[in-house]
């Protein structure tokens, strides 16, 4: 397998992502489609990184995935929040100032 | 890897990170102090995080004319980024000044809110001297990670909440086309630091026109835009500013803007110079459009929160109007324009937290009828931070539109131009309407219920002394934004 | 030059903006006492007037193309200079500015709102309008012309009549939509010399020198006349000032409302003509177009008001019409005309705001129906009030007549054609005037009205003045016109 499918599969995945965040409406799981953007993103950098063989592509997943865990809470702390007043995280109903 | 721990060693200079360093323990020290003060003990938190601003400012002004780089030339802590840290530095001064009594009157008198204003501002130093992907994107990371935060700080008001969710979850988003960006520059050019990026791509000129250098430029551009609020990314930048707690808008709308648009320009400056026709005519298109959404929108808010957030998006487009020029007048003119800017958005803010009333109420145009002669001063200064959004001499936006405006001239983009003063001219309707009804309206309050707070005060001050200041003598400002540009 | 002769090295001209400056500055600090305001006004004013009539006295026959001059670094990042110059023109401007500008302060007396405040923006309109009438760097020029524009806002904005609200709004949109793309002109030329030449100036005289094909300077020429022909007004532009005018509150600040009109007449004297002397050329006749439509029009939209100020604020467009006729003949004779015909006008139709204003204080309207059968009640009143709408009219002796006459001959002498439409223009201004005069003094007086009082002493000291200028500037207008003939940019 060359790195030609690992780019390919990952920029399905982020295509995929991109679309979920776009059609979904739950937060929840919009986050998730980020998620899965951003774990694409990993995959090419990994791919990259072996094909160039270079380090700084797998320097750079440890920060993505470090960010990610720490957005990943702050976010979380978001929906509860919102969860708790307005028992909701549906995007559509999350609209007291004009979207 | 052997080599790679030796090389990162001997590369580490801390000389380069100092400013944000200070800043960082500041803030940690404060989150550990924070622990031992009393709840509702806001004030110690206060001062120290402004002598951490203080403290750091005079370190990053050492930096002047002695440029420092580490960390294997992934930091830069040259002209370019002290003159934009100066710039952080007095957005979270002014925005901890104002923040004090607007929490209390809130009824969020916590103190983690000033850590997370020094850690925003640490995250935005980052990307202003970061001269690898690397380091924009952590620096870009932990700044926005403490704006969601910031904007939902409010945990019980759904406003706040909303502004939180909606700014993360798009916010996450454009992180990720950022970073897709960056994976497909690294893959064409095997490395993640800039300048070997611009280098690579300018010894290997076929590459300019590889599809996946072209989609990685204009992946990372669209994480970029977002961040800056540039139409079409600036749908999120009305809700977030109007949801978000008063002075964590005028904070956003300074500060973190202008640090995208430093990171920007270097990416483009250090990177693509080769494709410099290609995104010239890409930003020229989405200058026009984000001057003119911004302004066309703005007349129609009768919220001045709102109006001042579609106002600081068209604002963000007579910035880009310096991006698209390119030359050195144009990026020194960008850099002149977000001192300017800072000035003039924090101020017109900090008189819209002492009109307001407790849970964000009065912020509508008829609760500013007749402030004008209940309160002059606060008048005054409005009138002065609104001459100045205008773009009216002698005030700093007039400076700042001026260069900006003739480095677009100079590279040849009249009608960028004539469309960016059209532009101006829209938007000295809706200002206008907000100085109509200060003072060619009968006050229909007494305007009792404003206090002034020598913090406050100060801001108001501070910001009506940086826009004349910048108006009438802007040589000196003008000259080190001229040294700053590479 | 003479006038260092005469006169001790002082920066005189920047005194000349910072003195009403700092006056406004002192007013609002006194603003508990109304009196004392009155009098720091009324000095300042003074002041300024007399270093003014010192300045025409010292230099009126200097023999260089500037009289006085000052110059100092202020942003040479873009090669901007604080340059102020006097020369022939702007000397009768500034001395126009500062003697208005005591009427205005004597006028403002009885004013009971926010006086002080009223006094301050007065003040700093005077600061502002002699700057623009004195800066020759093209952005210290441009400062100025916008910084004049703020105290105008909030006079109309604020003691303005019944449509306040729009009148200044509508007024401040406009001018500043025109400057704006005055702005885009300067910078455009600035690099344009700069390209040429290899030195960038903002400076009249650096900028003088560039030489451009034509179809660029019929756009720069474009971008500066729209800012000069919606202040002047030019006609397709004028909609804002009979707004402005009749909104604008009648003590004092009306007549200084006048003094705008004419930095746009200035504008184009001083920067669209020299700069750009090929379009010029081309679009004078355009030009001596517009100006006569603008003779017609608003003398006969002044014929069919019926409210007294607008009737002046038209009557000021169409006087203006034949101050740029004048201007687009292209010669000597009407040159010196037309600018003596804009300050002579200034002075009368001054006077005439400052009598209606008094009217309007006896009677509380403006309106033509409901007034009238004045001469009855306050004979001193309305002998001034025919004496200015005489002078107004043209009638020879008085102040317009001498400006009216060279106007018309020297425009005879080059576009006879232009002058004989002129003519019956002249005529309607005599219609509408004398109407107004029927309508106010004559006629049947309203049967509710109460007794009028006739002049006081305070109406008489802002009245006298006046008159005496406007019969010895009819009678001798050659002082006047001495100090112009060395003026650079003229034909």
């Amino acid at each position: 397998m060359s790195v030609y499918h690992y780019l390919t599969v990952s920029a399905i995945l982020f295509a995929l992502g991109t679309y979920g965040v776009l059609t979904r409406r739950n937060a929840i799981v919009i986050f998730m489609c980020i998620e899965l953007m951003l774990n694409s993103v990993n995959l090419t950098f990994i791919a990259l990184s072996r094909h160039l063989n270079s380090l700084d592509g797998q320097i750079f997943v440890f920060f993505v995935m470090t960010v990610a865990a720490a957005e990943a809470a702050v976010g979380l702390a978001l929906m509860i929040a919102t969860f708790r007043n307005r028992e909701t995280i549906d995007v559509d109903q999350i609209n007291l100032l004009k979207w | 890897m052997e080599n790679l721990v030796q090389i990162a060693l001997q590369n580490v200079n801390l000389a380069a990170i100092m400013p944000s360093l200070v800043l960082v323990c500041f803030g940690m020290g404060l989150l550990l102090i924070n622990v031992f003060l009393p709840r509702g003990t806001t004030r110690p938190a206060v001062w120290i995080s402004l002598v951490g601003i203080v403290v750091t400012a005079v370190v990053t002004v050492q930096g002047w004319g002695n440029p420092q780089y580490g960390f294997s030339d992934a930091v830069a802590l040259d002209n370019f980024a002290t003159f934009f840290n100066v710039t952080f530095l007095l957005a979270a001064a002014l925005t901890i000044l104002m923040s004090d009594d607007y929490l209390r009157r809130e009824g969020y008198a916590v103190n983690e809110y000033y850590p997370l204003i020094l850690f925003t501002t640490a995250g935005a130093m980052w990307m202003a001297s970061g001269t690898d992907m690397m380091t924009i994107f952590l620096g870009l990371e932990v700044m926005s990670i403490s704006l969601y935060v910031l904007a939902g700080f409010f945990r019980g008001q759904s406003a706040s909440n909303e502004a939180g969710l909606k700014y993360f979850l798009l916010g996450a988003f454009s992180t990720g086309f950022l970073l897709y960006g960056m994976a497909l520059i690294y893959g064409v050019t095997g490395s993640t630091r800039l300048t070997e990026i611009g280098a690579y791509l300018n010894s290997h000129s076929s590459l300019l026109a590889n599809p996946m250098t072209l989609a990685g430029l204009v992946l990372l551009s669209i994480g970029f835009l977002f961040k800056l609020g540039a139409a079409p990314f600036h749908m999120w930048t009305p809700d977030v500013y109007q949801g978000a707690p008063t002075p964590v808008t005028a904070f956003m709308s300074a500060g973190p803007k202008a640090a995208a648009f430093a990171a920007f320009l270097r990416t483009l400056e250090y990177c693509f110079f080769g494709l410099k026709p290609e995104w010239s005519a890409m930003l020229w298109v989405l200058a026009v459009l984000t001057m003119t959404v911004g302004n066309v929108i703005a007349i129609s808010q009768t919220n001045i929160k709102r109006m001042l957030a579609y106002s600081s998006i068209s604002h963000a487009g007579y910035a880009l109007v310096g991006l698209v020029a390119a030359n050195e007048i144009g990026y020194s003119g960008v850099l002149f324009y977000m001192l300017a800017y800072t000035f003039m958005n924090i101020g017109a803010f900090a008189v819209l937290i002492l009109v307001g009333k407790q849970g964000e109420e009065n912020l509508t145009l008829e609760g500013f009828a007749g402030l004008g002669y209940k309160r002059p001063l606060l008048g005054v200064a409005m009138s002065v931070f609104l001459f100045a959004l205008m773009g009216l001499p002698p005030t700093a936006g007039f400076a700042g539109k001026f260069y900006i405006f003739a480095g677009a001239v100079k590279a040849g983009y009249i009608w960028l131009a004539i469309i960016g003063v059209l532009n101006s001219a829209v938007s000295l309707y809706y200002y206008l309407r907000v100085m109509v009804y200060m003072y060619f309206r009968d006050p229909t309050e007494d305007y009792a219920w404003i206090s002034l707070p020598v913090s406050v005060l100060a801001t108001i001050i501070l910001a009506v002394i940086g826009c004349l200041y910048l108006g009438i003598l802007p040589n000196e400002v003008m000259a080190m934004a001229k040294t700053a540009i590479f | 030059m003479t006038a260092a002769t005469t006169l001790p090295q002082f920066p005189w001209l920047s005194l000349l903006i910072g003195l009403p400056l700092a006056g406004a500055l002192l007013c609002l600090l006194h603003r508990r006492s109304r009196q004392e305001c009155r009098w720091l006004a009324l000095a300042t004013t003074l002041a300024t007037l007399a270093i003014c009539i010192g300045l025409f006295v010292a230099c009126r026959h200097g023999d260089g193309p500037w009289l006085l001059r000052e110059d100092a670094a202020w942003i040479p990042r873009f090669g901007i200079r604080y340059t102020l110059g006097l020369d022939g023109l702007s000397l009768l401007l500034t001395l126009l500015t500062a003697g208005l500008h005591v009427v205005a302060v004597l006028l403002a007396w009885p004013e009971q709102r926010r006086l002080p405040q009223f006094l301050a923006l007065l003040l700093v309109l005077e600061s502002g309008l002699m700057g623009v009438f004195l800066a020759v760097d093209l952005v210290l020029f441009y400062l100025f012309w916008e910084v004049m524009l703020l105290p105008m806002l909030f006079l109309i904005g604020i003691w303005g009549g019944e449509n306040r609200r729009r009148a200044a709004v509508r007024f401040f949109l406009y001018t500043l939509a025109g400057s704006l793309a005055m702005l885009v002109a300067m910078i455009a030329l600035y690099l344009l010399h700069g390209a040429q030449s290899g030195s960038y100036s903002f400076a009249l005289a650096d900028l003088l020198q560039t030489r451009l094909p034509l179809t660029q300077e019929y756009l720069l020429f474009g971008g500066f006349m729209l800012a000069f022909a919606i202040k002047a007004p030019l006609v397709p532009f004028h909609t804002w000032q009979p707004d402005a005018l009749s909104e604008a509150p009648a003590n004092g600040a009306v007549d200084v409302t006048g003094l705008l009109l004419k930095t746009g007449i200035y504008g184009m004297i001083r920067f669209a003509f020299p700069l750009f002397p090929n379009a010029t050329r081309d679009a004078l006749p355009l030009l001596a177009a517009l100006a006569l439509v603008g003779l017609f029009h608003a003398a006969w939209s002044a014929y069919r008001q019926d409210d007294v100020k607008r009737i002046l604020a038209y009557s000021s467009i169409s006087h203006l019409g034949l101050v740029l006729l004048g201007l687009a003949a292209w010669n000597t004779t009407a040159w010196q005309g037309s600018v003596l015909l804009m300050v002579t006008h200034g002075i009368v139709t001054g006077a005439l705001f400052a009598v209606v204003a008094m009217l309007r204080s006896r009677t509380g309207t403006r309106n033509l129906n409901e007034l009238g059968g004045l001469w009855g009640a306050a004979p001193q009143l309305s002998a001034c009030f025919l004496f200015f709408a005489l002078a107004s009219l043209g009638l020879p002796g008085l102040a317009n007549f001498a400006g009216e006459i060279l106007v018309l001959l020297g425009t005879f002498r080059s576009q006879p054609l232009w002058a004989l439409l002129a003519l019956p223009g002249l005529v309607f201004t005599a219609a509408y005037l004398l109407r107004l005069v029927q309508g106010t003094l004559w006629g049947p007086a309203p049967a509710a009205r109460a007794a009028i009082p006739d002049l006081t002493v305070r109406e008489w000291l802002v009245l006298l003045p006046l008159i005496v200028l406007t019969v010895w500037l009819g009678l001798a207008p050659a002082p006047l016109l001495a100090p112009l003939a060395a003026v650079g940019g003229l034909p």
